[in-house]
């Protein structure tokens, strides 16, 4: 065997050219991103989605490693959110004891939530001159992103700026949740928690935990709910309306 | 863990099955979630190894979704030619869909908020 060492940039070439360089790096910026959270107190800016998508993004355009490269290597964990959809049961199973005696408001509620979303973000965008690209993204952007994503497939729009705009909305829902529930006057925890559970999901939901249990159980049963109604519905809505 | 993670893939792939035979509209893993859910309702209870690594994955969902999201380089420069209409869309409907949820909640519900 020869000790000579590889120049660096046959090792270089060589992790560029496998899997684990994207893995390592996704996996990292998660990592970096959840320890931000932490930091600040889980302070919803401080979202750890978004610092791993900011940081993944920042690097591979400063390596200049073309995106359909790394999303060769980081499809391993892509795979994996198929799998994490159906383990959605278990909560909304967990939630269902809650629906009990409720199921005819939050369900109404729900289903004029979502209208409203879709409605009022496309019609917005319309307004303002966004283009076709950008308005499909809005399409399922308060589902799920799990969720969203499978939607935004189905429906032949992009699951990237889908799941982009997901995630920015479940931020903006948890910072102003608490503003727009004092100005309707909103007081019972588990109204407001539903209301945030169905506008801004995951993110939405781990917020309205850190604030109140009782409005987190509801949240998380407003996210679920809308996941399944709206992979029922959107597709179908869209269909008829485009 | 890994009995759970069995029973959850099964599910996944049946979702699939009847995604692509039956209703090509809804997403395969979202039809799993249904049947998963309603397997758990005719069941009475969750199975531990099955509550264990759905645990796990809600804990670390947002991880699941950084390589697509990622691809936000792609649309970027796009994004930036619509920024006004992309931020105002997005901040006025989250508050909007908030605000008629609780609405409609509350005007819905019997009792009186505690």
């Amino acid at each position: 065997m020869t000790p000579q060492l590889p120049a660096i940039h046959e090792i270089w070439v060589y992790l560029s050219g496998s899997p684990l360089l994207a893995l390592i790096l996704t996996l990292a910026a998660y990592q970096a991103g959840v320890m931000a959270y932490e930091r600040f107190d889980r302070n919803p800016l401080a979202n750890p989605v978004a610092i791993a998508i900011a940081l993944v993004a920042a690097v591979i355009t400063a390596i200049d490693m073309p995106y359909a490269k790394y999303f060769e290597g980081a499809q391993f964990v892509h795979f994996l959110l198929g799998t994490a959809t159906v383990a959605l049961a278990v909560p909304i199973y967990k939630g269902l004891e809650a629906l009990r005696g409720r199921i005819v408001p939050l369900l109404a509620a729900l289903l004029a939530g979502g209208a409203t979303s879709i409605a009022s973000a496309v019609g917005i965008a319309k307004l303002m001159g966004a283009d076709a690209a950008i308005i499909g993204g809005f399409y399922a952007k308060s589902v799920t992103a799990p969720i969203a994503m499978g939607i935004a497939e189905r429906v032949s729009v992009s699951p990237t700026l889908t799941a982009v705009f997901a995630v920015t909305t479940g931020i903006l829902g948890a910072i102003l949740v608490r503003f727009v529930m004092d100005a309707i006057g909103m007081k019972s925890w588990w109204q407001r928690g539903f209301a945030v559970g169905v506008a801004a999901h995951g993110i939405g939901t781990s917020r309205a935990f850190s604030v109140h249990p009782e409005a987190g159980t509801y949240a998380s049963l407003g996210m679920g709910l809308h996941g399944v109604l709206g992979a029922v519905l959107i597709p179908l809505a869209v269909r008829f309306l485009a | 863990m890994i009995a759970g993670l069995v029973q959850i893939l099964l599910f996944q792939g049946l979702g699939e099955l009847v995604a692509k035979f039956f209703l090509p509209l809804i997403p395969g893993p979202v039809i799993g979630l249904v049947m998963l859910l309603a397997w758990l309702r005719i069941r009475g209870s969750v199975p531990a190894s099955v509550d264990l690594v759905a645990t796990a994955f809600s804990q670390h969902l947002g991880l699941l979704f950084v390589p697509a999201a990622v691809g936000v380089v792609m649309f970027w420069p796009h994004i930036r030619d619509h920024a006004l209409a992309v931020a105002v869309a997005l901040v006025a409907s989250v508050v909007a869909t908030m605000a008629v949820t609780a609405l409609v909640v509350r005007a819905l519900a019997k009792e009186d908020p505690p």
